[in-house]
């Protein structure tokens, strides 16, 4: 990596493949719900994705090892056995919602049964992963994805109060609602976290840097690129929550359905903004499937010492292959019985969340640690912000379950 | 760490990803085997595969793996190691120690899908 065009680029993927399915549907119904104030929870865990994020590049360009490698040196077998069964699960079933929600938005496009379109999307990915490479998967999916950058320019027009959305952004709770209400807040907090936070995201973007065989010249690239592109795609994600706001909320309408939210873009610019969004939705939903699939794969392969990767042609990694298309297959399968997509955004959000400790906590050790690390361990900005966000973390774990029950899935 | 070399603890070269002579990944070191007795210990082998994980994780995890993934284990002669950092280099090709019999079968089916 190197130059302007590579740092644009890697900026510009990373904003295309930030919004997925989840974050949609939550930021959504978060702006519908509650207006503004969920504003805050987004930004948060922005930072804590892109500390996390830059830290996991760091760790694949100074130590060649991705996160899943070191996960068992840190956690010792049996923690380690039961923290990749977790996230393999939770990596399958995040690729079944992406999937689920990728075949409902062709569904609008093109009005073909829902199930044929699940499975056309499934082979169309497994194609494309089989035959391009690394680069060009990440590229191709983030830069399409861009288009959803309509949802950005939407916000601009329909002149939301910026008063109000600027206090989103102070942290709050909102004492004065019924306590059915505010323990639904509570559950969307927990879900906005999990869901930007998704472990998938780490793996992917390590195993990436080991792809691209990223060198310590490349950290200033990683940062920038982590950074920037994290907190620009989060501000697309908190200009669908705005839009909810101002434009959902009057009328009462439950964004809860995936496609909903493209109606955002289609109120300031019509048919034209429709069809942007829901081609922006297919990039965005089918890179999170593509990026989920991978990822079981690169966890399962680096936690048992397989080759792996995409620079390598299918059969010079060839469980590696086996796995990533056994989880597409089971992802499909999950798809085709016939449970509803938003079902499995919700089970994906509050089951990654629970796992989320144990992934990030062997990565802060790692980074942290100089016999890895050398002088790149993390600086105390990096240390700060990472234990706070690890604490967030742990707290939204504990709570997860508990206020899933409660609010039945946010739909009390 | 040379193999010759003093050996630290145990757990350093334990859950180390291993690498052959032609740099391909065949495996983690999941457990070691000993020779010897109190005084004159020395490590026999690496133990590679499912097999290895007993007395490394309980029972009941044990027995889960045992049913799902079968209780192979490969033996990497202490001699076939070239060097430990934080990688295990072999001085011999993964085929010579038994650490490519699952990929192989899976290479042969994969070549015969075209564009691979």
């Amino acid at each position: 990596m190197g130059g302007l065009i590579e740092i644009t680029l890697g900026i510009m993927t990373a904003v295309g493949g930030f919004v997925d399915v989840s974050e949609m549907v939550f930021a959504a119904q978060a702006g519908s719900r509650f207006v503004f104030s969920l504003i805050w929870v987004f930004a948060i865990a922005t930072v804590a994705i892109a500390v996390f994020g830059e830290m996991s590049g760091r760790v694949a360009a100074i130590t060649k090892q991705p996160v899943f490698n070191l996960m068992r040196q840190r956690l010792d077998l049996g923690p380690g056995i039961i923290a990749l069964v977790a996230s393999v699960v939770v990596s399958i079933i995040t690729c079944a919602a992406e999937i689920g929600g990728t075949a409902t938005v062709l569904k609008y496009l093109t009005g073909w049964p829902y199930s044929v379109l699940a499975a056309l999307t499934t082979l169309a990915l497994v194609a494309i992963i089989w035959t391009l490479p690394f680069k060009w998967i990440e590229r191709l999916f983030g830069l399409l994805g861009l288009l959803m950058i309509v949802f950005a320019v939407a916000t601009v027009k329909i002149h939301p109060d910026w008063g109000g959305v600027a206090r989103g952004f102070i942290p709050q709770v909102p004492v004065s609602l019924p306590l059915k209400d505010l323990v639904t807040y509570g559950y969307f907090v927990v879900a906005i976290i999990s869901a930007v936070l998704f472990p998938y995201e780490t793996y992917f973007y390590s195993s990436g840097g080991v792809e691209e065989q990223w060198k310590p010249k490349d950290l200033k690239v990683n940062r920038l690129v982590a950074i920037v592109g994290f907190a620009l795609g989060s501000m697309l994600a908190i200009s669908i929550l705005v839009n909810a706001a101002v434009l959902f909320r009057p009328l009462h309408v439950d964004p809860s359905i995936v496609g909903t939210s493209a109606l955002q873009a289609a109120i300031p610019f019509g048919r034209t903004g429709l069809l942007m969004a829901l081609l922006g939705m297919v990039f965005a939903f089918s890179g999170a499937a593509v990026e989920t699939g991978l990822s079981s794969a690169y966890s399962l392969a680096q936690f048992l010492g397989w080759e792996w990767g995409r620079f390598r042609k299918p059969h010079e990694a060839p469980r590696f292959t086996i796995a990533w298309i056994a989880t597409f297959a089971l992802s499909l399968a999950i798809v085709l019985t016939g449970v509803q997509a938003l079902d499995l955004v919700e089970w994906a959000v509050v089951l990654s969340i629970v796992v989320l400790p144990a992934t990030y906590l062997p990565l802060i050790l790692i980074a942290n640690d100089r016999k890895y690390m050398d002088r790149h361990v993390n600086g105390p900005v990096s240390n700060v912000l990472g234990w706070v966000s690890y604490a967030m973390i742990c707290i939204a774990a504990l709570a997860a379950l508990p206020l899933y029950f409660v609010t039945q899935g946010g739909k009390l | 760490m040379k193999p010759n070399g003093s050996l630290k603890l145990l757990a350093e070269v334990r859950d180390l990803q291993i690498v052959d002579k032609d740099g391909r990944s065949c495996g983690i070191c999941d457990d070691i085997e000993l020779d010897g007795g109190p005084g004159k210990l020395a490590i026999k082998a690496l133990l590679v595969g499912p097999g290895a994980y007993e007395g490394r994780v309980p029972n009941w995890l044990f027995w889960l793996i045992k049913r799902i993934a079968g209780s192979r284990i490969a033996r990497v002669p202490w001699s076939a190691v070239d060097k430990i950092s934080a990688r295990i280099f072999l001085n011999v090709t993964a085929e010579e120690v038994g650490l490519r019999k699952v990929e192989d079968r899976w290479v042969r089916k994969l070549q015969k899908v075209p564009t691979s």
